[in-house]
């Protein structure tokens, strides 16, 4: 299998009527370019072309796929389809449109609207990096995560789920708007390394039941990935990953740690969402919205003393595992 | 209850194969489905997956082991596979519906009982004799009042069918039985593509003299040759129903006496829609990017 990246189409490149200005982005998929429209408006198009299976050298536009790989070539195409279909469905704010869809140098283009701005990634990274006793706000977590949810709420009305919800996945505008981005793409990615599909996963956002791949994925496979990402929004870092928690759940004593600094709600919020069973967290996003906007004076519960030693012993622990969390040393902290 | 049963697809001289099936079965009960999705309307083996999840779901729903009220059952599945076709071709947002045929038998307590729509057929054979089969919902099975079946078979092109699921319109469907089945008794169901190459007499011939699981691919294998290049999908399953407490029965028979309750075993997939193994050609990349823009045209459309 050949490592070299197939080459980005170079800029002032005409594809399908749109200029491309540069290359902004690759991944498993392919290739994310800034274009022009025919009107001079920026648009994002997404080229197919899995470096996995298929190469391009600089000065080429078609990729070529060597004859063995063409079938799976083929099937990847069919997630790119998806992730197409699912979002031509969709018009909403807080979900990235797709405006057109063509086919130009034997392969695919999918052109979407172009968001400036970063990953909510991106900021969490800025933030904990401050080592600030909260890494978000409060009412910052909460509202951004009211317009997700809107978002969310129209995406599992069409029948559909995201399954990659994670920070990387959550883009902020510079307009401060959140925006919900890769779709279908998530569902399956083609493996690197053999000659088969596998389903993707992104440790600490997936929910236990996507492991399993069975029919036990819904609304809530989803919501448990948005408290996940509802708590690297708090802590500054994803949480373990589905697996490690069965074994050995250290939720729940992290989520303990930012007592006081969260609300309660908050915190209850966060472990309903993550609930090892899919049963027992909300089982829909309208669930989940009316508890997160619930009005009222929020209620922060300090921990006692007795409290702060267990944590701290803990602490002492898993320090020595080497898992150090920034965010606990100003949680002992007294306030 | 006890009783063997063998299945077949081929997909012939066709770039798809539309035709699906498959048999469920529960300590006391069993259903055997097949659906031929139609030409002529976009996806056909999606309406034809659709059709055999929805009933065999419905089937495992109410089977505790047995189906209480078998017609009410097939009546309420037929309607509700048919109802499932027309949802995902809203959801799809698709400009005309998927469509398929359907046969479907449950066995239980001693009898048969099935319902059809469309040109999938049933036969039922005994003593090497053919005691009934499903008259299809052509015109040329059943010619308009006035006229004769023969003059219907020069003027009549026997592919139209005046019913379906998934048609805008409600289906026509009949429901046979219960009959009671005796032991040696064959049941078998089959798409044209079956019947359409071989005589009623060469199928109730070839059934009765082997057992289902050589008649059955036997059957399929001779429509295929008669069929040639252009051969339409072929699809057959049969069962042989065997009497309990008759001496040793045929090898590889089915017996459902061990099964507990609340426990079924089936052969059809639940879960996502397997398209089966089509690979994506050029005309099938060119209708999804279609597809994709007029569900963008129409998202468009709405916002503004």
């Amino acid at each position: 299998m050949s490592k070299v990246k197939p080459a980005a189409l170079p800029p002032d490149t005409v594809i399908g009527g749109y200029r491309i200005i540069r290359k902004v982005a690759a991944g498993g998929f392919g290739l994310v370019y800034l274009a022009l429209d025919s009107e001079g408006q920026q648009v994002a198009v997404k080229e197919y072309l899995p470096s996995s299976l298929a190469s391009r050298s600089a000065g080429e536009m078609a990729p070529l796929v060597p004859p063995e790989k063409l079938s799976l070539y083929r099937l990847g195409l069919k997630s790119f389809f998806e992730e197409g279909r699912s979002l031509a469905q969709i018009s909403h704010p807080s979900v990235v449109s797709v405006m057109n869809f063509f086919r130009e140098n034997e392969t695919v283009y999918m052109v979407m609207n172009y968001l400036e701005g970063a990953a909510l990634q991106d900021f969490i990274i800025t933030a904990r990096d401050q080592k600030q006793q909260k890494v978000f706000r409060e009412s910052t977590i909460r509202s951004l995560f009211d317009e997700i949810l809107r978002g969310l709420r129209i995406v599992h009305q069409h029948k559909m789920l995201h399954l990659d919800i994670k920070p990387a996945n959550i883009f902020i505008t510079d307009d401060n708007k959140s925006v919900l981005i890769d779709f279908g793409a998530a569902r399956e990615v083609l493996s690197k390394e053999g000659n088969f599909i596998r389903p993707m996963y992104t440790p600490g956002f997936a929910a236990p039941e996507m492991y399993r791949r069975d029919s036990s994925m819904g609304p809530w496979t989803d919501i448990y990935a948005i408290g996940a990402c509802i708590y690297a929004c708090m802590q500054g870092y994803p949480p373990n990953e589905a697996p490690q928690r069965i074994e050995k759940d250290r939720i729940a004593t992290a989520l303990t740690r930012l007592r006081g600094v969260y609300s309660d709600n908050l915190i209850e919020v966060v472990e309903w969402c993550m609930a090892l069973d899919p049963l027992s967290r909300p089982q829909s996003v309208f669930a989940l919205q009316k508890e997160l906007s619930r009005e009222g004076e929020r209620r922060y519960t300090k921990l006692s003393v007795a409290e702060k030693v267990r944590l701290q012993f803990d602490t002492m622990v898993t320090d020595t595992k080497k898992n150090t969390r920034s965010i606990a040393s100003s949680v002992v902290k007294p306030k | 209850m006890k009783f063997s049963v063998f299945q077949v697809s081929r997909k012939g001289g066709r770039q798809l194969n539309e035709d699906r099936m498959g048999y469920s079965y529960t300590r006391s009960s069993g259903i055997l489905l097949l659906a031929d999705g139609m030409g002529g309307h976009p996806e056909g083996e999606v309406a034809a997956q659709l059709t055999l999840q929805a009933m065999s779901a419905q089937y495992q729903k109410e089977a505790n082991p047995e189906i209480a009220d078998v017609t009410a059952f097939l009546t309420s599945a037929v309607m509700g596979a048919h109802r499932q076709i027309i949802k995902y071709a809203i959801e799809k947002g698709m400009l005309d519906t998927p469509r398929t045929t359907v046969v479907a038998a449950v066995v239980q307590d001693g009898t048969a009982t099935w319902v059809h729509c469309g040109d999938s057929r049933l036969y039922l054979v005994r003593n090497g004799k053919l005691v009934t089969r499903t008259r299809d919902h052509s015109y040329m099975e059943q010619p308009p009042a006035g006229q004769t079946a023969a003059r219907a078979a020069e003027r009549i092109n026997r592919n139209i069918l005046f019913t379906c699921l998934g048609s805008p319109t409600k289906p026509v469907f009949d429901i046979t039985g219960p009959i009671a089945l005796q032991q040696g008794d064959k049941i078998l169901l089959c798409s044209d593509g079956l019947w359409d190459s071989l005589p009623d007499d060469d199928i109730v011939r070839q059934l009765s003299a082997k057992p289902v699981g050589q008649a059955v691919p036997d059957l399929v294998e001779s429509a295929l040759q008669k069929g040639g290049a252009t051969s339409d999908n072929v699809t057959a399953i049969a069962l042989e129903w065997e009497t309990p407490d008759e001496f040793e029965t045929t090898k590889g028979a089915v017996s459902t006496d061990h099964i507990s309750d609340g426990v079924f075993a089936s052969t059809v997939q639940s879960g996502s829609l397997a398209r089966g193994d089509d690979d994506l050609d050029d005309a099938a990349i060119e209708r999804s990017i279609a597809e994709i823009n007029e569900a963008i045209r129409r998202s468009a459309a709405k916002r503004r």
